[in-house]
């Protein structure tokens, strides 16, 4: 039996798609209904719908022995996981976005800048790991375009798709912190103990994936 | 009445039936080491933080720091191998090879939940002195030996050498930054990095396959011309000797069936400087055995030393049993001996009988409540003691 965690919502559900081009019976998972753990014997798999940042702690400690999961939430939990296929979609950029005339160079020079976020660890890599400076890191739980506009946060770290949550709030991309996808990551202890039934699945999710990028 | 009466977090009472349990499996790694000829050792529940921060050991964070009379920093024991390398070091006179062991308690921040906390007991042994892969092998082998001894019978435990990469590294001529973006995806069996980083730097393509290898070589490896050929490096020939070498006497021990290499097993932070290795078994998301070859650590304290040692949760073992169905049970009385309130003679003969008994091998509970003889066998039905006795001065 292999336990399957998945981010509830639109990453389930091209999960779940993949697995099934990739010759899995996935019957079980698309039932709807508000369980939570749905599982078929006959398969011998078993998903947990579970909320995307708590998926990479289900793995690492092998309540789940995979699951799919966004980079960011991956960088942001920063947990001791394989991470072995780079799935090729819910594609985005982690981004620092402030308003539209602040460029590179004048953010730069803003000392003890403050930046809003739903990511601190990320944040505080970047600034201080990559950057090389101390900000104030101002924890938000959504709209976080929200804080530059009324004066909260000097800029912001967040998740930009196609950015038009940003234009039409007179925001923009001032600098890229990493590029965003979805991810299968894979208990390191299961790997070993499970590795006839993960590594079959892992090359079989690779080459569908390799198709649809052909595609 | 209000604070805080409940354990820290990342600390937990062991209850009696898991202590009972835990502390038997102690016990017989006791014996087992000891019949290997280790010594055990005591070190200090506390050390100055330097011997873990200074080399680059134990990053800072990880360490619970109190301070001493002067102001001085100390943690709380992170480990077993630091304070026994720095006891090699500067304070064992002994010829060598040191045969140690020990089982202590262990203290780490950012640790939680799935049966790793902040405190777990660890049993551990080192091999200092003496180098060579049949060294290697006997250490791995005692480790199988004391997960088999402690119950755990479902292992997986892989193998593999720091040469190899260090060795790959060279030849491919990377940089600082390069060699740990590499190693870091290698540790986290990213290909996807690994292939981005091989385009960007215009490797060979037989050259990424290389790389490849390292992050996506789970399961069955197989030591053969096809890997001997990748390499030139004269570090990582002897590395992929020394992993035949290992695996070939891990047979004699009768252990074969445990074992795979893992080319990919190259350790994090380059504390390793040979083979290392992993013990996996269900139930728990954690290896609950690791080790390898230090020769660098004791040579920080100031006298140079091969060595080769692991260590074992003991915490994750008895979890890992517990979660694969093991009922623990508490060591039971057999006996409750009672005796009439006030009378001198009734209790001599009580504590007499009771002393007798318990020198034969009975677990007896001397009844010191003082209750008449039918609450005794109420007490006796109520937790399954089969024997009753009272005495009442001569009358019995």
């Amino acid at each position: 039996m292999l336990t399957i965690a998945l981010s509830k919502g639109r990453l389930a559900e091209q999960a779940i798609d993949l697995l099934e081009k990739a010759g899995y019976d996935c019957t079980a998972a698309k039932e709807k209904s508000r369980k939570l753990i749905l599982e078929d014997e006959k398969t011998g798999l078993r998903f947990i719908l579970a909320k995307p940042a708590d998926v990479p702690t289900y793995v690492e400690y092998g309540a789940a022995d995979l699951g799919v999961v966004g980079k960011d939430t991956l960088l942001e939990e920063g947990r001791q996981l394989y991470e072995v296929i780079d799935l090729g979609f819910g594609k985005c950029r982690m981004c620092v976005a402030g308003p539209k005339d602040l460029t590179s160079d004048k953010l730069d020079r803003i000392p003890n800048k403050r930046v809003g976020t739903k990511y601190p660890n990320i944040t505080r890599a970047y600034f201080e790991g990559v950057k090389k400076e101390s900000v104030e890191i101002i924890k938000l739980n959504g709209s976080v375009e929200l804080a530059p506009l009324i004066g909260l946060s000097e800029v912001i770290v967040d998740i930009v798709e196609s950015g038009r949550t940003l234009y039409e709030n007179g925001l923009d991309v001032i600098e890229t912190v990493a590029d965003i996808s979805a991810r299968v990551v894979v208990n390191r202890v299961s790997m070993q103990m499970k590795a006839d039934e993960i590594k079959p699945m892992i090359e079989k999710l690779k080459k569908q994936v390799e198709l649809n990028n052909e595609m | 009445m209000s604070g805080k009466f409940y354990t820290p977090d990342g600390f937990n009472d062991t209850i009696p039936e898991v202590c009972a349990f835990k502390k038997d499996a102690e016990n017989k790694l006791r014996n087992l080491y000891a019949r290997h000829g280790f010594t055990e050792i005591e070190t200090p529940g506390y050390e100055y933080c330097d011997i873990y921060t200074k080399p680059g050991f134990v990053a800072e964070e990880d360490l619970f720091k109190l301070t001493d009379t002067k102001g001085r920093l100390l943690c709380a024991r992170f480990d077993g191998t630091v304070p026994a390398a720095r006891y090699a070091a500067t304070i064992a006179k002994d010829t060598l090879p040191l045969r140690l062991f020990y089982i202590e308690n262990m203290y780490r921040y950012n640790q939680a939940g799935g049966g790793k906390q902040c405190e777990f007991t660890q049993a551990g042994v080192e091999l200092m002195g003496i180098s060579g892969s049949d060294s290697d092998a006997g250490i791995i082998a005692l480790a199988i030996s004391s997960a088999l001894e402690t119950g755990v019978t479902d292992i997986q435990v892989t193998i593999g050498q720091t040469g190899l990469f260090e060795g790959a590294a060279a030849q491919m001529g990377f940089d600082e930054d390069t060699k740990s973006l590499i190693r870091q995806a290698i540790v986290s069996k990213d290909s996807v990095t690994i292939e981005r980083t091989a385009k960007e730097l215009g490797l060979s393509d037989r050259d990424k396959e290389t790389l490849l290898m390292f992050a996506e070589s789970t399961g069955s490896f197989e030591i053969n011309d096809d890997l001997k050929s990748r390499f030139t490096d004269k570090g990582a020939l002897e590395a992929i000797k020394n992993l035949e070498e290992i695996t070939e006497a891990l047979e004699d021990y009768g252990y074969g069936k445990y074992i795979s290499v893992d080319p990919g097993l190259i350790g994090s932070q380059g504390y390793y400087t040979g083979m290392i290795f992993k013990g996996h078994t269900y139930e728990v998301g954690f290896p609950i055995f690791g080790g390898g070859r230090y020769d660098k650590t004791v040579g920080v304290f100031g006298r140079e030393m091969e060595c080769v040692g692991f260590s074992l949760g003991l915490s994750l073992a008895v979890t890992a049993l517990l979660r694969q169905g093991l009922k623990p049970e508490m060591p039971k009385a057999e006996v409750v001996i009672g005796y009439e309130k006030g009378n001198r003679d009734a209790r001599c003969t009580a504590i007499t009988m009771a002393e007798q008994m318990r020198s034969e091998g009975t677990v007896v509970i001397l009844d010191t409540s003082c209750s008449d003889e039918e609450a005794l066998s109420r007490f006796a039905d109520e937790n399954g003691i089969e024997t009753v006795m009272f005495f009442d001065g001569g009358k019995e």
